[in-house]
């Protein structure tokens, strides 16, 4: 048989449970006119009764939906192909009895007329053909009924039947269409990845009050009302809430920003009392919330002026002050920006809570991404935990943005042609070039680095090795560094003669760490407004906290920040950056806005197997913080107070290079010019006592230069001659006096 | 082709058709009665809410004693006797959609009793002057439809209606008109006129 296609239906069918057909697929189903059918579609079935089309064609159904699963509530199939035998008659007989749930449109229909409805009911149910737990849709009436769920059907034959003017009909529950929408919905969302701890306290906070009414009244408290979620965009706030109401069950009552303000004085609190009212008017049903998403646009700081906003906020104010104890709904607020709210909006009483969800930790970095890779077809070689450790400073939206650009890869991959349909470790490292950290993204300072190894940088042994102990050993050895209770260094500080390549070796340590770097200049920090440096610097570490581990530098600290002792004014801007850098390197704690996830104080294992779970753990206690890590070559500047242990904890020299270092220097310089034979660059390093790092670049730079001028652009190397002649008109940058001013150590 | 049963079928529903023209000139007849005692009730309505706003005691009348709520129960027992007097149309309407459901439900039984002889050939089988069984059965189903939903409407509204919600009582008259349906009572008169040639074929 062929297959039909399935199109809308015609106006004057509906209401009328029709199914149309051609007469010939109904013959051939043995079907006589008005016999009923149940046809299976996506997201549910429902019951019609066959009738011939009129134009007779085959090929066609219109289907009347009166009958059908709750699933097809929300969704009404529309332009589909079915198969014909995919179409089931089944057997009708009529019913003694039935049990039904009604669904009205509005609470007061739910309230007042209550004893019309079984009259009513009995009437509207007439002559339909029903199945058990079906829904059957009433709309086409124009009542206040709009729809009526079968829960029980007698004598339950098969579970079809049909109801008749003898058969009697029980109301057994009336509910709002919106409230079994809602708990209809339950099961189809996705769980939550990392935000476990403040879903379970705000569901306490729902249940609570309907588990044990009587318990909390026997106590005489009252359960609390408003909870204020404060967080960074992107952590999952608006669907925290949804989810939360989903799982216990309750109405949502959104408001939207928009939505409630209004063009005439006065419209905007009519609105909002209205929300109010249909949030009351909800909670007698069961839990309700009434969520205000974006609460600081709406209800900002109340200033001197007479803003529309004030009245707005002192209405709201009022309105939730006047709640009643027995009004059973819970006010959610999200914000992102916790400090423009108005300070009376945050007692107790009114938000009585306040939530605050951080970036993700790398634990709950973990769990979403787990989350999110679920229903992807994930590469075994993908490992989780490492994905989440390069992920730092991601929020979930953030990470499902990645999780579906790495998807979008694969599939371009695969358009390629390379046969199997997987996401692979490769394809998410090519996401994260595309997809950066929201934390970061109007940060200051952010930089792209161009990427440096160690070896490219010639000498300096001892002094890499030291930067390698205070950056990339807390982040590989975690377990090592609990084991021996260290913590990770706060501040490093390079110092040392100019030219001597202290910048390099910060790009080389950030490149090796492969964390979050960020690289700050006088010139984003410094605006002629009083204040705004300071502000600047607080924020750029706020942000840097973040997204930990990072790695905050500051180069030519002396000019950038400055000593509090050798300066002319005492209340320079320098030097109020100096006390905002102090406090934010090793103050008396946190902003509590800033809170991550849960405080973890790890005991190290001794000596026992660790596994991948305390490893992450242990990475995570370690690795929290923003490390500075300063560059400077007049360390006799700088302020006693920020030399200190706690603050900088390394203070290392980096010292001009010496014989053998300047021979790797020139060696590193020279690897890509085509130098004769006879350049012996022992000889050149020996020669050049006292040339920096730049210099000793420099000289390689010009002797090619001469070569090229000697030689009229035809040069093919560079000879040990041009080399000697060029040292001959250069002289040292470096002093043996400037040097020894070095050597005493600053701290 | 014709045979017993399809001729039979046709004949009962060429009598279902005639009760229906019956019917229906009887259910206008009805619902014309009802349009100005609705009209009546909104103005009893307004005159309540009229009373409720007024302050009787700055007026000459206030020499009266109880006027308010003498004045009041007047106005309710008119109320209530213009009520009384729907209700008594509604079971007129009631009666109409009885007799054109049971026309209805007796002609299926009927198919349902022949369902064997009939196939569905036979069943969608049209002549210019004579349309098919299933046409016909479609059509009643509909008209049928039509009277059942109006009325119920109709019920609904008269049973959500309480005395002392006066703005409900109010706009009555408005959304008793607001149900009129004039497209599918077209229907029901075009269906009919389709099948003039049909009825008068004895």
């Amino acid at each position: 048989m062929r297959s039909l296609r399935l199109v809308s239906v015609d106006p004057s069918d509906r209401g009328s449970q029709r199914l149309r057909l051609g007469p010939g697929l109904m013959s051939a189903l043995g079907l006589r006119l008005g016999s009923p059918l149940l046809v299976p579609v996506p997201g549910g079935s429902c019951l019609c009764t066959a009738w011939p089309r009129s134009d007779l064609t085959e090929d066609f159904l219109q289907m009347d939906l009166k009958c059908f699963s709750p699933g097809l509530m929300s969704q009404v199939p529309s332009q589909l192909i079915l198969d014909p035998s995919q179409l089931r008659p089944v057997p009708c007989p009529k019913l003694k009895a039935v049990s039904v749930t009604v669904l009205v449109q509005s609470p007061d229909f739910r309230r007042t007329s209550a004893r019309v409805v079984h009259e009513l009911v009995k009437e509207l149910l007439k002559g339909v053909s029903v199945h058990q737990g079906f829904v059957v849709n009433l709309e086409d009436y124009e009542t206040q009924i709009r729809y009526v769920v079968l829960d029980h059907l007698s004598p339950d034959s098969g579970g079809s039947g049909l109801i008749t003017s003898k058969t009697s009909v029980e109301v057994s529950k009336v509910q709002t269409v919106r409230l079994y929408k809602s708990q209809l919905q339950d099961q189809q969302t996705p769980p939550l990845g990392g935000l476990e701890e403040v879903r379970t306290s705000l569901r306490d906070m729902l249940q609570l009050p309907l588990l044990y009414p009587n318990t909390l009244r026997s106590l005489g408290v009252s359960c609390p009302r408003g909870v204020l979620l404060i967080g960074p965009p992107g952590v999952g706030k608006t669907l925290l809430v949804q989810k939360v109401v989903q799982e216990v069950g309750a109405v949502l009552v959104v408001v939207r920003g928009p939505a409630i303000v209004g063009s005439r004085p006065g419209e905007s609190e009519e609105t909002l009392r209205a929300v109010f009212e249909r949030a009351q008017s909800a909670a007698e049903e069961g839990p309700c919330v009434l969520f205000l998403d974006e609460l600081d646009s709406l209800f900002p700081r109340r200033s001197g002026s007479s803003a529309p906003e004030t009245r707005l906020v002192a209405q709201l104010l009022t309105l939730m002050d006047g709640m009643d104890r027995s009004d059973r709904f819970l006010i959610v607020g999200a914000t992102n920006r916790a400090d423009s709210l108005d300070p009376a909006l945050r007692r107790p009483g009114r938000f009585d809570r306040e939530v605050i969800i951080g970036a993700p930790t790398l634990q709950q970095r973990r769990s979403i991404l787990s989350v999110l890779c679920q229903k992807m077809p994930v590469g075994p070689g993908l490992d989780l935990a490492e994905l989440s450790q390069i992920t730092a400073g991601y929020v979930g939206a953030d990470l499902s943005a990645l999780c579906r650009e790495a998807a979008m890869n694969a599939v371009r991959e695969n358009v390629k042609g390379s046969g199997h349909q997987q996401v692979d470790l490769k394809h998410f490292l090519e996401a994260l070039k595309s997809v950066r950290p929201s934390c970061l993204r109007s940060s200051l300072g952010r930089t792209e680095i161009f990427p440096l190894l160690w070896e490219q940088i010639g000498g300096l042994e001892e002094v890499k090795l030291k930067l390698r102990q205070s950056i990339e050993w807390p982040l590989r050895h975690p377990e090592a560094f609990v084991r021996l209770g260290l913590s990770r260094p706060r501040g490093v500080l390079l110092y040392g003669p100019p030219g001597c390549a202290k910048t390099t070796l910060v790009r080389a340590a950030a490149t090796s760490a492969g964390c979050a770097f960020l690289s700050i200049s006088g010139a984003e920090l410094y605006s002629p407004y009083v204040g705004d440096s300071e502000k600047a610097l607080a924020q750029l570490f706020a942000q840097a906290r973040a997204c930990a581990p990072c790695i905050l530098f500051l180069d030519e600290i002396d000019s950038l920040i400055g000593s509090r002792s050798n300066t002319q004014s005492p209340n320079g801007v320098q030097t109020r950056l100096l006390s905002v850098l102090l406090n934010e390197m090793d103050g008396i704690g946190l902003k509590t806005l800033e809170r991550r996830g849960t405080e973890k104080i790890l005991q190290a294992g001794g000596g026992e197997e660790l596994h991948k779970q305390d490893e992450l753990d242990l990475q995570e206690v370690c690795n929290k913080d923003v490390m500075v890590v300063a560059a400077t070559n007049r360390p006799e500047c700088l302020d006693s107070a920020l030399l200190r242990p706690g603050r900088v904890d390394h203070i290392i020299y980096v010292p001009p290079p010496d014989l053998q270092a300047r021979r790797s220097v020139l060696q590193v310089r020279t690897s890509s010019m085509p130098v004769d034979a006879d350049v012996c660059l022992m000889e050149l390093a020996a020669q050049t006592e006292l040339y920096s790092g730049a210099d000793l670049e420099n000289l390689c730079k010009e002797a090619a230069l001469l070569a090229l001028l000697e030689e009229n652009m035809e040069a093919s190397s560079i000879k040990r001659s041009h080399f000697l002649r060029c040292l001959s008109k250069m002289s040292p940058s470096l002093s043996a006096q400037q040097i020894k001013a070095y050597l005493t150590p600053p701290r | 082709m014709s045979t017993p049963a399809v001729s039979c079928l046709r004949e009962a529903l060429r009598r279902s058709f005639v009760t229906l023209e019956k019917q229906r000139s009887v259910w206008r007849s009805v619902l014309a009665e009802c349009s100005p005692l609705m009209d009546s009730l909104g103005n009893l309505a307004e005159q309540m809410s009229a009373l409720s706003r007024v302050q009787l005691s700055d007026t000459p009348l206030r020499v009266f004693p109880e006027l308010r709520e003498r004045l009041r129960f007047k106005l309710l027992q008119a109320a209530d006797s213009v009520l009384e007097n729907m209700s008594c149309k509604m079971t007129g309407l009631q009666a109409v959609r009885d007799a054109i459901s049971n026309q209805v439900s007796a002609i299926l039984q009927l198919y349902e009793q022949n369902s064997d002889a009939l196939d569905l050939l036979a069943v969608t089988e049209r002549s210019a002057t004579v349309p098919s069984v299933a046409d016909m059965l479609e059509w009643l189903q509909d008209a049928e439809r039509f009277y059942r939903q109006q009325f119920l409407q109709r019920k609904a509204l008269l049973q959500t209606l309480r005395l002392d919600d006066l703005p409900l009582l109010e706009s009555a008259p408005r959304r008793w008109k607001s149900l009129e349906s004039p497209s599918s009572d077209q229907r029901i008169r075009d269906t009919l006129c389709k099948l003039s040639f049909f009825m008068e074929s004895q």
